[in-house]
């Protein structure tokens, strides 16, 4: 590997120690011997273990559950349901004051996904725990289930989550979705010379780690409990553990280590507060550990993404305009899909400088497995559409791809449909040096095109912007909530539901929160704020260069 | 109910045991059972394997090739005598599966599994049924038709004649992802030719139905045919009408049907 040095030299100290050096993985002796301990390598006596009978169904109301079958199995402690739970929904925003309580640890009446808890079995063997689940009978009044995003928002669909009270999720009080209005979108399709569209769909991802997702709760005598877990985000996991057992925090002591393969796929924090509920009513350490099947089918995935992507664009290359409706399956509930949603709205329309943009990002809930964080997690779907797109385009007007994203990548200086000043552009460069790499041909004048020159000026204005808002198919605003205390028996109401408020800023991937953004203001009071004068083209790199959509890296 | 390992020194001894306990399985390499104990199946309560040295014995002097059951993949790709069916031992998972796998746990390995047992059916194997009251002997064909039954019998060991040439033995396995995966569809054939043309052909499908299957119909069609373009042409168009295919993450039955006439023909042809 070659490092192109000559690329930005005067924005970078020349100490590059690690990148293009191969390092050997600080942890790798202890994987390939076999001596790395995981949290399952706990040996723990006297321990219970907890396995969940769970949904056969998509989306059923559940008319009995019959455990006395179970109960008399040899080696059966304690059957946990949705009455033993000290909060009856949760979502792991919520202790951030962002999005609702909408998922019951243990099916509440009714299950919204297949495989979703029902009860959960302590037995003191696993086998034991196992030959009790098959033994419960799950009474299901099936209901109708909807597994496509499309049809989600349809007036007329079943309702997924009642806590939600519809099956998209409400942005900042009153968006139907996360909206970017930047220029007159319609007015620009209108008058380009020609409209590209193009419809990208993604499936689940499942991050398949090695290691299953799972923990070992040790109650200890003065009534704290020890928790040996893989999560990957230990103090994330405890706030969220203690919240949902409606505890201090300082009655946990989480105990981290080596993550057996994470990729955002242990944050959800799904496995944690069940397993210190069971230690804290039966005062016996507990094991709860995912099978590989489990894993599979309802460890939350990277979720289904629809994107749909209109571009007005000129003969000789330029986009003039860039529609897009970005739909999230985030499964029957929201996780951190909300989270993902406006993440993917941040990502849009790509590293391009496009004069008209209009997005509409949608957080919908279908009958699926509920999914949640996975490595740029709204960014990588985001991606793979607009890039998909850029190729389609290139191909309709004829022509070259790598020529088309030169031509229409960013330059510093130049206002971004997120009302930011470009820094610390490069896309030109890489593109060029991919290109050479490739031995791609380029033209001359791409060859010597540079992130730094061309930007600002015209380009760093904030156009006249129309700003309709979207609304769903029905939606009537601030509508009415279905409360779920319509489910009838068995089922009550929630927590006092907090309310939409804004949500913090994340720093880079499935991390954790720092500062708490502004709200963005109603478009009906907003008023475009005046152009901010752009940045000199000296120097304009600074001292930030963006690390990750939300991080910046301070040098 | 604690799961329980019993260990018996003869296959004989297993069989009765297998024969008296509805709740117990049979332990091989483990590849599969083992798992569905990780799994949490309790539909077991019993794991019953064998210590007899018959089991792992692997016989290639004779006229007839005999394999005991506890053959793994691994010895069979060590095996220079058996290098033809290297091809078919080499398409069973990847290198820490085929250590343990074994021919008889592929003669049950359900959908979409069981390639190896395509390569034995197109040779046409024997297998020998262990029992407490002594051995008998079934085609490969019958056992996997009645392979789903209780209690299942315990092969002991199979065999098939040595094939006189061996280049007139063809395996294929389709897969979505390369080397290994599970199988699209799998092609075992054994095409000797006399004067040029096919003579007593036997062409199995694997993944084409719920157990490996001869494909009768594309064998009748290549009967004194030669392996030319024209002269596969019927067969390959009778490929499609062949078993019931199933739909499963991997393949639609649909692509399953539309797919296997066009690897057949590559296969019949020798093309890549
Ligand atoms: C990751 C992975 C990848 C795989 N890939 C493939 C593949 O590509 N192709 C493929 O064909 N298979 C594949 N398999 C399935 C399996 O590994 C093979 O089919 C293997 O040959 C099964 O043999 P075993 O000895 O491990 O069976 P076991 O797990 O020991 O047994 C499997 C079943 O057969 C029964 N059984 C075993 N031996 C006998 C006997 N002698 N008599 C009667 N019943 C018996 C057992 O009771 C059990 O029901 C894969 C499995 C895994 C886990």
């Amino acid at each position: 590997m070659r490092i192109r040095k000559e690329l930005f030299a005067d924005e970078r100290d020349d100490d590059l120690r690690l990148v293009g050096q191969p390092v050997r993985r600080q942890d790798i002796e202890g994987h390939v011997t076999g001596r790395t301990a995981f949290f399952d390598d706990h040996s723990v006596a006297g321990l219970l273990h907890l396995r969940c009978v769970r949904s056969t169904q998509h989306h059923a109301r559940i008319r009995s559950i019959d455990t006395s079958a179970a109960e008399r199995t040899p080696g059966v402690r304690r059957i946990l349901r949705w009455a033993d739970l000290p909060k009856k929904a949760h979502n792991i925003l919520t202790i951030f004051d962002f999005g609702i309580d909408d998922e019951p640890a243990l099916a509440d009446g009714k299950v919204r996904y297949k495989g979703e808890p029902i009860v959960a079995i302590l037995a003191e063997s696993r086998r034991a725990a196992d030959e009790a689940v098959a033994k419960v009978r799950v009474d299901y009044e099936p209901l109708p289930a909807v597994f496509d995003v499309e049809e989600a928002l349809k007036p007329g669909a079943p309702l997924v989550n009642e806590y939600i009270g519809r099956n998209w999720f409400r942005y900042w009080g009153d968006y139907d979705c996360q909206q970017i209005r930047f220029g007159d979108v319609e007015a620009a399709l209108r008058s380009a010379d020609l409209v590209v569209s193009g419809r990208y769909q993604m499936s689940p991802i499942e991050h398949a780690p090695l290691e299953t997702q799972g923990c070992i709760v040790v109650p200890a005598e003065d009534g704290r409990f020890t928790v040996y877990t893989c999560t990957q985000g230990l103090f994330f996991s405890l706030d969220n553990t203690a919240a949902q057992l409606k505890i201090e925090s300082n009655r946990l002591h989480f105990v981290g280590g080596t993550v057996g393969g994470g990729f955002g796929g242990k944050v959800d924090t799904v496995v944690e507060p069940l397993a210190v509920l069971a230690a804290m009513l039966t005062g016996r350490p507990v094991r709860y550990v995912f099978s590989r099947a489990e894993e599979m089918q309802v460890s939350s995935p990277r979720g289904a993404e629809r994107i749909y992507i209109e571009d007005g664009v000129m003969r000789d290359g330029r986009i003039v305009a860039r529609k897009i409706t970005h739909y999230h399956d985030a499964g029957a509930y929201s996780r951190l899909s909300t989270y993902g949603t406006i993440k993917s709205a941040a990502h849009h329309p790509g590293p391009y400088t496009i004069p008209n943009v209009w997005v509409d990002s949608w957080c919908v809930f279908t009958n699926r497995t509920p999914s949640s964080a996975m490595r740029g997690f709204g960014v990588t779907g985001g991606d793979f559409a607009l890039e998909s797109h850029m190729d389609v385009v290139a191909r309709a007007i004829g022509m070259d791809p790598m020529e088309l994203r030169i031509k229409n990548a960013y330059r510093d200086g130049d206002m971004k449909a997120h009302r930011k000043l470009t820094q610390g552009a490069a896309l030109v460069e890489c593109v060029q040096v991919a290109a050479e790499l490739a031995r791609w041909p380029l033209s001359e004048e791409a060859r010597r095109d540079s992130s730094r020159v061309g930007g600002g000026g015209e380009r760093a204005r904030i156009p006249p912007t129309p700003t309709a808002r979207t609304r769903a198919p029905g939606s009537t605003g601030t509508g009415a909530r279905v409360e779920p205390a319509r489910l009838g028996t068995g089922f009550a109401a929630s927590e006092p539901r907090r309310g939409t408020t804004p949500l913090p800023g994340w720093t880079g991937g499935a991390g954790f929160p720092s500062s708490r953004p502004e709200p963005p203001r109603r478009e009906a009071e907003r008023r475009e704020p005046p152009p901010e004068p752009p940045r000199p083209s000296t120097g304009g790199h600074g001292a930030i260069r963006f690390s990750s959509v939300f991080g910046s890296r301070r040098r | 109910m604690p799961l329980e390992v019993r260990s018996t020194p003869t296959l004989a001894e297993a069989a009765s045991l297998l024969q008296a306990e509805r709740a117990a399985r049979f332990l091989a390499g483990g590849t599969l059972v083992v798992r569905a104990v990780n799994e949490g199946d309790v539909s077991f309560s019993t794991i019953v394997r064998t210590s007899d040295p018959a089991f792992t014995r692997l016989r290639t002097a004779g006229g007839r090739i005999e394999l005991g059951a506890g053959v793994t993949m691994a010895q069979i790709l060590a095996s220079r005598e058996l290098a033809f069916l290297h091809p078919a031992a080499r398409s069973v998972g990847g290198p820490a599966v085929r250590t343990m796998a074994t021919v008889g746990g592929n003669l049950f390995a359900p959908h979409p599994y069981g390639d190896f047992a395509t390569a034995l059916l197109a040779l046409d194997a024997r297998i020998r049924l262990a029992s407490g009251f002594g051995a008998r002997e079934v085609s490969l064909e019958e056992l996997l038709r009645g392979r789903e039954r209780t209690p299942r019998p315990l092969v002991a060991s199979l065999s098939f004649e040595r094939p006189a040439d061996p280049a007139a033995f063809r395996f294929r396995k389709m897969t979505r992802t390369r080397p290994k995966g599970p199988a699209v569809l799998t092609i075992a054939a054994w095409l000797p030719l006399s004067g040029g043309r096919v003579s007593g052909a036997r062409v199995a499908f694997g993944a084409m139905a719920a157990t490996p299957i001869r494909a009768r119909a594309v064998e009748r069609a290549l009967e004194g045919r030669p392996l030319s373009a024209e002269g596969v042409a019927v067969a390959v168009a009778a490929a499609a009408g062949e078993g019931d295919p199933p739909t499963d993450p991997i393949a639609s039955a649909w692509y399953r049907q539309r797919v296997v006439g066009v690897i057949l023909r590559r296969l019949l042809l020798g093309e890549p």
